[in-house]
């Protein structure tokens, strides 16, 4: 009963906090300075006509919402018009008919390039996390039971180096380095290979998300040791460890039984918090290796000043990035009977 | 648990930055941090006289000068306009800092804020600020970051904000679960009492208490920034004509620096990043540790080999309890803590006795006196620091003192178990209890199916007077008493020989306590065990056990049965601690507790360890350890008066 | 430390083990893989911006003339074309037996139908402007189109030239501006065989064109996000011709006994331009006009000092590492005939700037080392801004503060985000001085049209500069039939410009292109321009045996 209340709760906060980005999502960029027809193209033979079209076929020519003509600059306009005819509600009804806008740059539909892009990024995000997590928590696990000896205190150093360097840097460098190892530099498959045999395209995929994965790896393996690290020595000088070590259980199994379990749940809550942060570093490491995802899409966007296809990469993370967060909520739950209670 | 007590705390300071300095210059990795920063400071400060060239000057460049690697007059080679690398990795050491202070001082003023805020007032306000963080934080920050440049123009101070403006959910985070603890300490509590307002509560009781934290916690922020900044300086969405590390990137990136193979154009800028931005995070973390020094002990830290450094006196060789064979017998055990850098410290001190089968063996002091440490020596649980220098401890013959891991592995809990605690944390939270019960059962017994290892642990259970529906529930959800059966019901699983209770009824009330004592007695009787029972609950121990230890600063003070106690103590710390317990036979008697404290294990009387509190002390007491001196039927006492005739009080 | 060699060999052996995947041992096609740091915008014709689109468009479509590398141009998708003698009537005899790549035979009435689709449909951007003159699109039964201009004009070619003949029964029934077209059926020497947005483009030769099959098999154009991962890449082998690279991997690329490294004009001509706001009150623009301007960047002379104080090969040193030449007037040299050769650059000279200003009555009265107007009310201090999006701008920035400061001159420098400065700069000119450029057509017409008067309330206009003499000879232009008069004329504007300081070009940037020549031979390099993934040298290029 009272995990389902938690549950409940869980999402509901999670489906106003979608609800709140959404609603930021509009209005920050409505903000934004200048006309989005205009910025189109630097071109002077762009009719006036073809601007108006651009206009409408963006809803630009509708006011931003009741009361407000425009807000960059603020000019006020009727408050009793019909909403639903308004830029706000457009965005709300559109966004419930899964759309998104339209690329300025490309003039394709937001949704299908993101639609293209998301598997692009949760295959590398995916691979990436699930082996930083198991490359740190196994350091992290190592460091602590071997807390105040030189691994640990090679582990320590290493996870603060390895937290300390900026993941474009690091890419470059890999970049460098992989392309003299023959590792492909660019891209996610070589190009034309698509009816070659599933399983050279299999390998061929692989291939081209070695250096992506690696540094994705490096980077974020190192705050997933330190906090394993700093977890498990906290769980591990908890009275029911020197319980479990009364009733004669070996390090080992102490370590697998009492242990990890309890010090895992701070990972869980970092997992959720860390892909907000995660999607930063995919940004970089995508737009190193030219890896067409999501981050990828981001920093054509910033570089195009691609507004829709900004606006749509950020609704599309940030509502991920909620779910995960709740997911991770539930998987607390499961993890530490103790959370019902609260 | 008690043990932790006995880890040595640092000597109170002469002054707080003086002590505070002292604690700080002994961790490695805070120090390293400092040194590191202010080598970069250093630079940062004094960039005009330390840079060799003008970082924006193009005086006298050519396309030949163009990424050239390093040389005697560019150290660190040139850039892709021909400037000295060396010289703007200074100024850019400059701006880099600029950007992380103040983007960090703006996140650790609004995050500081709304934490204060949330943690003292709550209610409302704080579920609407926590909500706040909690959107803030799961939403993204890089693209907002992109979107708020785009309404700006890209200048450092533009970017400055920025990257405050989204920093500051994980200060808001932290120092509202700060100022929730530090909001219910006693004096903040007295404050309010006579009648302080909120705004002086905060500024002189509050925020003394969060700065440490918050401290830290900048740190961290302002290397977060540094690193914000070099993302959006590569982004190209920070100010090109500012020197920043992460702009001398960008320029090397965006004007093929690799491409030409200038390492050094790349490598000085990200090693300046790295270098400060490790600093930052070895400081960080070093303060940490020095503002809230977390025990780095654990307990599966591997514990020191017995050594034999003295032989102590002859033991007893009677024992005032010899009705059955013996089946713990211990010899002139001493436990020292060796912690690094200071002297070591006598937890417990040439201790003897002897347990024999079914007998319950009373183990009272105070606080500190080496009880626990005692108790845990016996089984070989010490904590990594503690260490045996002396004596035996034999268990049916084989001596813990010196047995292996694995040999120690068997007896624990089928041979010595332990109740813990239980009210307090000696029960994992996240396995259920019937589970932790069977898995000592595993350990230590054959089983021949599940279904009988089921029907085992509901049987001790039910033996304890838990209901079998109860097996499979979690231990937040006993209450304190019945965590306390089940710890019974699991240190009986094995069936052991001896259990150690140790204050197995602290901190229950008093209905639950007797109950649990009379299960105990019950048990005891009835499976002929041998018990241990470590309490300074003299009534209980009067009414349930044979023979009494009475330990006091690491040594024992008197050792008899329990009648030779109750009725003839012979050393003063055992009258003094009678005196403090309620006599039913005699209810007009005053009670009296002992003034003072006992004595620091690291910080021990040169004489008698009792002398300074003891009202019978005279100048022999001061410069002499009195000897265990042997009154007949087993009784021991350590005390000069004994060997005089000594009165009765 | 243990771990880390177990991770190391590990990486290893995975690395190895992937690599074996690479290789497959059957006979493959020859494809020619081409790295480039773009990628089209979109695939439909009427609705693309990008340079990358337009390389695609001419190898997948057929237009009537052929732009080639020397600047003129060829009779393309038409045998022979027969013009009115009062110019206004074009005939275009259409080849016979053209196919689409669907099978489709290719008619005058495709042709028909792609012109009036672009001149109709209003969401285009500028393909109106290529169909503006086009008053009559007719076709005829002996496969020919008749087009019949509302008035003479002097480069129908030019206009024809990006008018990408589309097959009819594929576009009358997709809706012209959302139509993706990612299958993009043509009729050119290349087929669309695969397209992924921002990843690459994948082509194979059309065995049927009429001009001849393509010597290569297939070519791939593949998209990496930055110029030093294609130098890697060409370096690697895992691309054979890249169509841009950081100047600074020329001279390493050039030491690579497998790669030749191309430089040259770039095919569609840009300039980089420092522009000065000299709009006079009178013609602000009513509606958008904030006219911020420093007054003193009216006056010729200020402008011509800072010609004089401006150290152009300085900056083509710094900026490009040589790679440029210097600029005289926005009609870059990449324009063949159209660029005034005869016009001799304001040479550097700080002294002489200075002599100007002091002649001019621009004193440093108050001793801060910054000039004063004669009047004394400003100083010379101008407000200067770029595109936060480029990487070079901001060098050019601190070369012209430093420059500038020599001879009295403050500069303050801001990047702004190109849409702000969209929006600052015009039709509002609302600033001092920008860093900008301009990319275009092979007609000078686009770029002579920026400095009429007309143009400065539309916001083409970036200066404001206003002079009826150049708006007449620009009229004069515009309907000269005769190439020579033409010609004369344009050379005249462009003396008139330069000789009134509208801008300063600080260089003419070169395209910087390298090839894989132990894999390729045969491409175009003996002409003016370079441009190695232009349709006339992929047709040519054929393995090395």
């Amino acid at each position: 009963m009272s995990r389902y209340r938690y549950l409940l709760k869980k999402s509901v906060w999670a489906l106003l906090t979608i609800l709140f980005v959404l609603v930021l999502n509009f209005f920050l960029f409505r903000i934004l300075p200048g006309d989005p027809a205009r910025a189109l193209v630097r071109d002077p033979r762009m009719k006036a006509e073809a601007q108006e079209m651009l206009r409408v076929r963006f809803g630009l020519d509708k006011p931003v919402i009741n009361c407000f003509e425009t807000l960059t600059p603020l000019k006020l306009g009727d408050c009793r018009v019909n909403p639903l005819d308004t830029q706000f509600f457009i965005y709300i009804k559109n966004l419930f008919q899964g759309e998104l806008g339209v690329s300025y740059k490309t003039n394709r539909p937001v949704a299908d390039i993101l639609g293209e892009r998301l598997w692009n990024t949760i295959l590398l995000i995916g691979a990436g996390q699930i082996l930083s997590i198991v490359v740190g928590i196994a350091f992290g696990v190592f460091a602590a039971w071997k807390a105040r000896t030189a691994i640990d205190y090679g582990a320590l150093i290493t996870g603060l180096v390895a937290w300390s360097l900026p993941t474009f840097w690091l890419g470059i460098i890999l970049l460098f380095w992989g392309s003299a190892q023959g590792f492909p530099i660019g891209g996610k498959a070589t190009p034309g290979t698509s009816t070659y045999p599933l399983l050279f395209q299999i390998g061929d995929v692989a291939r081209h998300m070695f250096l992506p994965t690696l540094t994705y790896i490096i980077v974020f393996m190192g705050e997933y040791m330190l906090v394993m690290r700093s977890s498990l020595l906290d769980v591990l000088a908890e009275d029911y460890i020197l319980t479990a070590k009364a009733k004669g259980l070996s390090a080992l199994q102490i370590l697998k039984d009492h242990a990890m379990k309890n010090a895992m749940l701070p990972i869980v809550t970092l997992i959720a918090i860390n892909l907000g942060f995660t999607v930063a570093g995919a940004v970089q490491i995508e737009a190193v290796f030219s890896w067409p995802g999501l981050g990828g899409a981001i920093f054509e966007a910033v570089e195009s000043r691609d507004y829709p296809l900004l606006q749509g990469t950020f609704l599309l993370i940030a509502v991920s990035v909620i779910i995960a967060n709740l997911l991770a909520d539930l998987t607390y739950s499961y993890l530490d009977p103790r959370v019902q209670e609260e | 648990m008690a043990i932790q007590e006995l880890e040595l705390k640092p000597a109170v300071p002469a002054s707080p930055l003086t002590g505070f300095w002292n604690v700080f210059r002994k961790n490695r990795m805070a120090v390293a941090g400092l040194a590191m920063l202010i080598v970069i400071v250093i630079a940062a400060v004094f960039a005009d006289a330390l840079a060799p060239y003008n970082p924006r000057s193009y005086a006298g460049i050519q396309a030949s000068d163009i990424y050239q690697p390093p040389s005697a007059q560019h150290w660190f080679g040139t850039d892709d306009a021909g400037k000295d690398v060396f010289s703007s990795f200074i100024y850019g050491a400059r701006n880099s800092l600029i950007v992380g202070f103040f983007a960090a001082f703006i996140s650790i003023f609004i995050g500081g804020t709304f934490g204060v805020i949330a943690g003292f007032y709550g209610g409302r306000i704080e579920n609407f600020l926590m909500r706040l963080t909690d959107t803030m934080l799961v939403i993204p920050d890089l693209p907002l970051i992109v979107i708020f440049v785009a309404l700006t123009e890209p200048s450092l101070w533009n970017i400055i904000l920025v990257i405050g403006l989204l920093g500051w959910t994980t200060t808001a985070r932290i120092v509202r679960s700060q100022t929730l603890a530090v909001k219910s300490r006693k004096f903040v509590l007295r404050a309010r009492a006579i009648g302080a307002g909120n705004w002086h509560i905060i500024v002189h009781h509050i925020l003394p208490l969060v700065m440490p934290i918050l401290v830290v916690n900048a740190i961290l922020v302002i290397s977060l920034a540094i690193l914000s900044e070099s993302t959006l300086a590569f982004l190209g969405l920070s100010d090109p004509l500012a020197i920043s590390w992460g702009q001398m990137l960008n320029f090397a990136f965006g004007r093929g620096a690799m491409s030409v193979g200038a390492w050094w154009a790349l490598v000085a800028p990200g090693f300046g990043i790295v270098w400060v931005v490790l600093a930052l995070t070895l400081l960080g973390n070093g303060l940490e540790q020095v503002l809230n020094p977390r025990l780095e002990a654990h307990h599966l830290m591997p514990g020191k080999p017995t050594v034999q450094k003295e032989a102590g006196e002859a033991p007893s060789s009677q024992s005032p309890f010899a009705r059955t064979p013996v089946v713990l017998d211990v010899q002139n055990l001493s436990v020292e803590y060796v912690n690094e850098g200071r002297p070591p410290a006598r937890a417990v001190e040439n201790v003897s006795f002897q347990l024999h089968e079914g007998e319950m063996m009373g183990l009272v002091g105070e606080s500190g006196c080496g009880k626990t440490t005692l108790m845990m020596a016996v089984n070989r649980l010490l904590p990594s620091a503690g260490q045996i220098v002396g004596g035996k401890v034999l268990f049916n013959g084989v001596d813990l003192a010196a047995a292996s891991d694995e040999q120690l592995a068997d007896i624990r809990w089928s041979g010595i178990s332990i109740i813990f605690q239980g009210a307090m944390n000696a029960l994992n939270p996240v396995r259920t209890v019937g589970d932790q019960i069977a898995e000592a059962i595993r350990k230590h017994l054959p089983v021949e199916s599940e279904a009988a290892l089921e029907a085992r642990v509901t049987e001790l259970l039910e033996l304890v007077g838990i209901s079998a529906e109860h097996k499979d529930h979690y231990p937040h959800q006993y209450s304190g008493g019945m965590r306390q059966r089940a710890m019974i019901a699991m240190a009986l699983s094995c069936s052991p020989q001896v259990v150690i209770a140790d204050e197995p009824t602290t901190a229950l009330d008093v209905m639950i306590q007797a109950q649990i004592l009379e299960l105990l007695d019950d048990l005891r009787r009835k499976l002929g065990l041998a018990v241990i029972f470590v309490t300074h609950d003299l009534g209980v121990v009067a009414e349930m056990c044979d023979t009494v230890l009475v330990m006091y600063g690491g040594v024992t003070a008197e050792y008899a049965s329990v009648d030779t106690i109750y009725n003839s103590p012979r050393h003063p710390y055992t009258q003094e601690l009678l005196k403090a317990f309620p006599d039913l036979s005699n209810p007009e008697k005053r009670l009296s507790s002992i003034p003072g404290y006992p004595p620091k294990l690291d910080a021990l009387p040169a004489g008698c360890r009792f002398a300074p509190r003891c009202p019978l002390a005279f100048d022999r007491c001061k410069t002499e350890l009195p000897r265990l001196h042997e009154l007949g039927d087993g009784h021991i006492a350590s005390c000069h008066l004994v060997e005089n005739k000594y009165p009765r009080a | 430390m243990k771990f880390k060699t177990t991770l190391v060999a590990l990486l290893t052996v995975l690395s190895l083990a992937l690599s074996a995947c690479g290789a497959l041992g059957q006979a493959q096609p020859v494809t020619l893989r081409i790295g480039w740091a773009g990628s089209p915008d979109t695939l439909n014709p009427g609705a693309a911006v990008l340079t990358e689109a337009y390389t695609i468009f001419t190898l997948v479509y057929d237009t009537m003339y052929q732009l080639q590398l020397d600047g003129t141009f060829k009779l393309s998708l038409a045998e022979s074309v027969n013009v009115s003698d009062d110019g206004l009537v074009y005939t275009y005899k259409i080849r016979d037996g053209v196919k689409f790549h669907d099978g489709q035979p290719l008619t005058a009435e495709d042709v028909v139908f792609s012109y009036l689709l672009y001149q109709n449909t209003e969401g285009y951007p500028w393909m109106g402007d290529y169909t503006y003159y086009f008053e009559k699109i007719e076709a005829t039964p002996n496969n020919e189109v008749v087009i019949t201009l509302s008035e003479p004009i002097p480069n129908i070619d030019a206009q024809l030239v990006f008018l990408y003949v589309l097959p009819k029964h594929i576009w009358e029934n997709e809706d012209p501006v959302e139509f993706e077209n990612f299958t993009a059926i043509g009729s050119g020497p290349f087929k669309m065989v695969e397209y992924k947005p921002n990843e690459f483009v994948h082509l194979a030769k059309n065995e049927d064109y009429f001009g001849g099959a393509p010597k290569v098999d297939e070519v791939i154009f593949q998209t990496f996000e930055s110029q030093d991962a294609l130098v890697q890449a060409i370096k690697t082998g895992q691309v054979d011709m890249i169509t841009e690279m950081p100047n600074t991997a020329v001279e390493t690329l050039k030491q690579d006994p497998n790669v030749e490294v191309v430089t040259g004009a770039p095919f569609a001509p840009s300039v980089t331009d420092i522009i000065f706001n000299q709009v006079l009150p009178e013609n602000c623009p009513p509606d958008d006009g904030l006219c911020t301007g420093h007054p003193a960047l009216l006056d010729r002379n200020v402008r011509l000092a800072l010609s004089h104080a401006t150290d152009k090969q300085k900056i083509i040193d710094v900026v490009l590492l040589g790679y440029g030449t210097p600029g005289i007037t926005l009609i870059p040299d990449g324009l063949g005939i159209w660029f005034n050769s005869s016009l001799k650059d304001y040479e550097y000279d700080i002294a002489k700037a200075n002599q100007i200003l002091d002649d001019a009555g621009y004193k440093d009265v108050n001793g801060d080392g910054i000039r004063e107007t004669p009047d004394g009310s400003r100083s010379l201090t101008f407000r200067i801004n770029w595109p936060s999006d480029s990487i070079d701008s901001p060098r050019l920035a601190e070369l012209l503060s430093e420059m500038w400061g020599q001879v009295g001159v403050k500069l303050e420098a801001q990047a702004l985000d190109p849409d702000t400065l969209t929006s600052v700069c015009c039709p509002a000119f609302d600033f001092d001085i920008i860093i900008w450029g301009w990319g275009s057509d092979p007609d000078p017409n686009l770029l002579l049209s920026v400095m009429t008067t007309d143009e400065i309330p539309t916001g083409s206009s970036e200066t404001g500069y206003s002079n009826p003499q150049y708006d007449e000879l620009y009229r004069q232009q515009a309907s000269e039939l005769n190439l020579e008069k033409r010609r004369q004329l344009v050379w005249k504007m462009q003396e008139i410009v330069f000789n009134d300081v509208v801008y300063i070009i600080p260089y003419y940037s070169q395209n910087v292109q390298a090839y894989r020549k132990d894999r390729f031979t045969g491409f175009i390099l003996d002409k003016p321009k370079v441009e190695l993934s232009d349709v006339t040298s992929l047709i040519r290029v054929e393995p090395v045996r």
